[in-house]
């Protein structure tokens, strides 16, 4: 039996999710659809700074004097974001940007932009930090003081060959330089990555070497520094913080027997699960059994065609959400959700932002919202008296019992919109703004340099299939379109999905702007219509994942092994052609 | 003009303790409610007694007006817009509303339109010098003035200083043109605004001289707003008295001296932008709207824009669809269409999340639209925009033909 989750439910409802799934069915087999965008960010950087959330504030993000966009489209895909760059602009901060494609954020935001060739990042991040070196830009106090391991990564370092790493990023080598020193010689200067970082094979790389590009360079601990993960859905944070996980229970505490006699404790009950569950895919794969709330694995996960074979062959798939999905489609039973605007509860957003959702009109129908759902069956299984919530704030207070850094949060201090930002340990404490000011919560409080060794991407270009494929996202769709797609006015401005292509490949292929292309990969072929354009490298295709009928995960399908089991969505092989 | 001119203040004490100049207008919009001359009023109050938080409330219950009690400068709110949107614009509902310079003009704009039903709406106008954004006020009490801004119970514009005064009754006050300069302060808009007391509305309410007194100085400005006046003081909700020559002229001073630094901002925004040849001054705005990701928050906040089918959504065919940033058709086209009519309300700028300065640019244009036909927006709903007035016999006078090079 598996459940996947997603971050677009609530706390609330994430919370009574995974105490159901421990408490009456007992197992730890439940994921989150946030497998597929920062399963890679937690190993990499609890190894490195000892947790996995964003380190400064996104309003700090004003104060700092360099940013380094590690790959989002900040401007399509966090326009609030981008805002706080325009404001650090305004005050004199450089912006890199890193991107395979020329973005609308490279085009308004970036000082200096670079072109990457895909999946080659934790190389360029590993020449930043040997030149940083070279050139004597590291920070020794911050290094002496709050870090250990520098020595054997300057062994690596000093074994890499830049011209080596120019080639393999196809990022000039004075460019790749000027990018290390400004980014060296910040007072302040904050990391921003996304997908484009994680949704890698060697998605834990990429992000270990972005930790270490901020120890050495002192860059964590002050306001508008760090390196800060963003997010994918609204509860994006909120959602790891519950625990509806397979290695933790929440609060980020790892299953295991001790976790579970906790539990047992606070919950007042017996026998919780205290083995490590099942992943995303491994539930779609090997479960008899499925329940789904809020994903819709048909159009996010890799390798659609494996993925529906998979599906069709369960004995009961539960689909519980707003509307109906591909996946819900597939459904034995489908139980329909309460959206964000019909139920009170709270979210966390990316930078720890305890907010208040608040409940604006009733649900249709039937719908309710998912932490009612889940009391309703706990009822009707005979768990009543562990699921007798009333309503949000009684969750609420359950969980701050459980997940010390909600400790100091209430209901009432929520009235204001800025809400709070954990670590709040006590109810007169104001929250917490920047992470690491003192010290890293690793065991002896240190920050710990790891070695990224550069891998090449799970599955390379052939004869066969001699193109790059990757997606990403555009301004008007969100993900796989379940809500943009039936509203009008956003839907109406982009109806369908394209395949950018540059325009020397273009030529090659005779393709023109607006031609029927078919995309084909090992796993699988779509049809769409083809955008020629300057704006995208030689040897590269885009295509936004929103659109059902030309869905990307048709084509994409290797996947990293464990801790982070990320599939490779960013890189993989692809040929097209005119139809 | 003397007999139109009054002091007040509330009889009740209450009343006249909670208000920001003896509670005139607050006891007005009791009156008007309990006396069923109205069916609701439309006023601003602090959401959980946060005066960072001023949301536009519909009262009904007259106990409930109090609430709405003294001024607050950090509450930029979008009356006219409301009303049109929310309050299917007044058709069916007799109201009162308090509102800045602004928001009358801009109901007035509605109301040309047959958007807004002026019969229902009583306009109380109240003086204005400018409004803060909450976020940038709360900012600024705790970087500039060092304050907690929870412990602030009050905010004042007077002499070029932002007054703030504390829950022990202190103040503590800081140069306003030095707080601009620093980013902080009005908005830009307001810091433009040449329109501080609202003559446009049925009564324009303010304490320019008031010489210090707890009192509203009252200018009555039409026959609607002299009604709810005789009958407020004839059943004594309201105590009046006549100013003096010397209240009347401190007013006049206090207003001149505040179109005087708007004009100063107004040449600081506008100068530059003015001596730009043409094609500077598109390269100028380009640079800004290539930043725009389309979000049609502007276009939604503007009271003036109201249409049910929008020239630049996509299903119309002239700005095409899925594009970031948007064809120039985008921004231009709007401006085309609301130039001659822009209050400079400001909400535009307030919404755009890629901080485009869209009111530097939709202002100026109105001032010099302004300036070429005579015409002001906003002041009386008798008069068309010129766009909709133009004659064809106008269009075909040389000195009009705007490709003829200069």
């Amino acid at each position: 039996m598996g459940f996947i989750n997603s971050a677009k439910c609530s706390n609330e409802d994430l919370y009574v999710i995974q105490k159901f799934i421990r408490v009456v069915q007992k197992t730890n087999n439940m994921d989150n659809a946030s497998r597929f965008c920062h399963s890679p960010t937690v190993p990499a950087l609890l190894s490195t700074v000892g947790s996995g959330v964003m380190t400064t504030s996104t309003t700090s993000i004003e104060q700092a004097d360099c940013i380094f966009v590690a790959g989002p489209n900040l401007q399509e895909t966090y326009p609030i974001i981008a805002r706080r760059v325009i404001r650090a602009k305004r005050k004199g901060a450089r912006v890199i940007v890193v991107d395979p494609r020329r973005t609308v954020t490279v085009k308004s935001l970036a000082d200096s932009y670079l072109q990457i060739y895909p999946a080659t990042d934790n190389a360029l991040i590993n020449g930043m930090m040997r030149i940083i070196i070279d050139e004597g830009l590291e920070d020794k106090e911050f290094i002496e003081k709050r870090t250990k391991g520098l020595d054997e990564l300057k062994d690596y370092l000093m074994t890499l060959d830049l011209n080596e790493i120019e080639r393999i990023t196809n990022i000039p080598l004075n460019v790749i330089k000027e990018a290390a020193i400004t980014y060296a010689t910040a007072k302040n200067a904050c990391i921003l990555y996304n997908s484009g970082i994680a949704q890698h094979g060697a998605g834990i790389e990429n992000i270990k070497a972005l930790a270490d590009l901020a120890l050495l360079t002192g860059n964590y601990g002050r306001p508008g520094a760090g390196v800060n993960p963003l997010r994918g859905h609204a509860n994006g944070e909120g959602f790891g913080d519950m625990g509806p996980l397979p290695v933790f229970y929440p609060g980020f505490q790892s299953v295991n027997e001790e976790t579970a006699k906790r539990f047992e404790e606070i919950w007042g009950v017996k026998d919780l699960p205290s083995q490590p569950g099942m992943t995303y895919m491994d539930m779609v794969e090997k479960c008899k059994v499925l329940y789904i709330v809020g994903a819709n694995p048909m159009l996010a996960a890799p390798d659609t065609n494996r993925v529906r074979k998979a599906l069709e062959e369960k004995d009961l798939l539960v689909v519980q959400d707003i509307f109906m999905t591909e996946t819900a489609e597939m459904a034995n039973i489908v139980l329909p959700a309460a959206t964000f605007m019909e139920k009170d509860g709270t979210i966390t957003g990316v930078d720890r932002r305890v907010q208040r959702i608040n409940k604006a009109i009733q649900p249709p129908g039937d719908a309710k919202p998912d932490w009612v759902i889940f009391c309703e069956l706990a009822r009707i299984m005979g768990y009543e008296e562990k699921f007798s919530f009333d309503s949000p704030v009684q969750i609420f207070e359950e969980i701050r019992k459980c997940v010390p850094q909600y400790r100091g949060i209430t209901y009432k201090r929520l009235k204001s919109p800025s809400g709070i930002q954990w670590p709040c340990p006590t109810e007169d404490h104001p929250g917490t703004e920047v992470m690491f000011v003192e010290n890293f919560p690793t065991p002896d409080g240190l920050g710990q340099f790891q070695i990224a060794e550069y891998k090449p991407p799970l599955e390379l270009p052939d004869d066969t299939y001699p193109y790059i494929f990757t997606n990403g996202r555009v301004v008007f769709h969100f993900h796989t379109g379940t809500m943009t797609r039936r509203t009008k006015r956003l839907n109406n401005e982009l109806t369908h999905g394209f395949a950018e292509i540059s325009r020397e490949d273009a030529r090659e292929l005779a393709i023109e702007d607006g031609d029927q292309v078919l995309l084909k990969s090992r796993r699988g072929e779509i049809k769409t219509i083809a955008r020629v354009t300057h704006d995208i490298r030689k040897g590269l295709i885009f295509m936004p994942w929103h659109f059902s009928e030309c869905a990307p995960n048709v084509l994409t399908g290797p996947t990293a092994g464990p801790p982070s089991k990320m599939p490779e969505f960013k890189f993989c092989a692809v040929s097209i052609e005119k139809v | 003009m003397k007999d139109n001119l009054y002091l007040s203040w509330s009889s009740d004490d209450k009343i006249r303790e909670m208000g920001e100049s003896g509670g005139a207008v607050t006891a007005l919009l009791k009156f008007a409610l309990e006396m069923k001359l109205v069916d609701a009023v439309l006023a601003v109050k602090k959401r959980n007694g946060n005066r960072y938080d001023g949301v536009l409330s519909l009262i009904t219950d007259p106990d409930e007006v109090v609430e709405s009690a003294g001024s607050l400068h950090f509450a930029p709110v979008n009356v006219a817009k409301e009303i049109h949107k929310y309050l299917d614009g007044a058709k069916n509902l007799k109201i009162a509303v308090t509102c800045k310079p602004c928001d009358c003009r801009a109901i007035i704009e509605l109301a040309k339109r047959g958007q807004i039903n002026m019969a229902n709406v009583i306009l109380i106008g109240l003086n204005c010098t400018g409004t803060v954004l909450p976020v940038v006020a709360e900012k600024m009490i705790k970087d500039e003035y060092h304050v907690n801004p929870e412990d602030v119970v009050g905010e004042d514009l007077d002499n070029g200083k932002l007054i703030i005064t504390l829950a022990d009754g202190t103040r503590k006050e800081k140069n306003l043109e030095e707080l601009e300069e620093k980013g902080y302060g009005r908005r830009e808009n307001c810091r433009r605004c040449v329109f501080n007391i609202p003559r446009m509305a049925d009564l324009a309410c303010g304490k320019w001289g008031t010489k210090g007194k707890k009192a509203t100085f009252i200018e009555i400005c039409s026959q609607r707003g002299s009604e709810l006046i005789e009958k407020a003081i004839e059943t004594g909700a309201l105590i009046v008295e006549t100013p003096d020559e010397e209240a009347i002229e401190e007013r006049e001073e206090k207003d001149r001296q505040a179109v005087e630094l708007a004009q100063t901002w107004e040449q600081r925004d506008f100068d530059e932008l003015r001596r730009l040849p043409y094609m500077d001054r598109l390269k100028y705005w380009l640079r800004y709207f290539n930043r725009c990701i389309k979000c049609f928050g502007c276009r939604d906040v503007c009271p003036i824009c109201y249409c049910k089918d929008c020239y630049l959504e996509p299903e119309r065919g002239f700005v095409q669809g899925g594009q970031t940033p948007p064809h120039m058709m985008f921004p231009l086209v709007r401006l085309a269409h609301v130039a001659d009519s822009c209050v400079n309300c400001g909400q535009c700028e307030d919404a755009c999340p890629m901080e485009i300065p869209l009111t530097r640019l939709y202002h100026m244009l109105n001032t010099e639209l302004s300036s070429i036909f005579g015409y002001v927006p906003g002041m009386d709903v008798s008069e068309y925009p010129p766009l909709t007035t133009v004659t064809d016999e106008e269009l075909h006078i040389e000195e009009v033909n705007v490709f003829r090079k200069n």
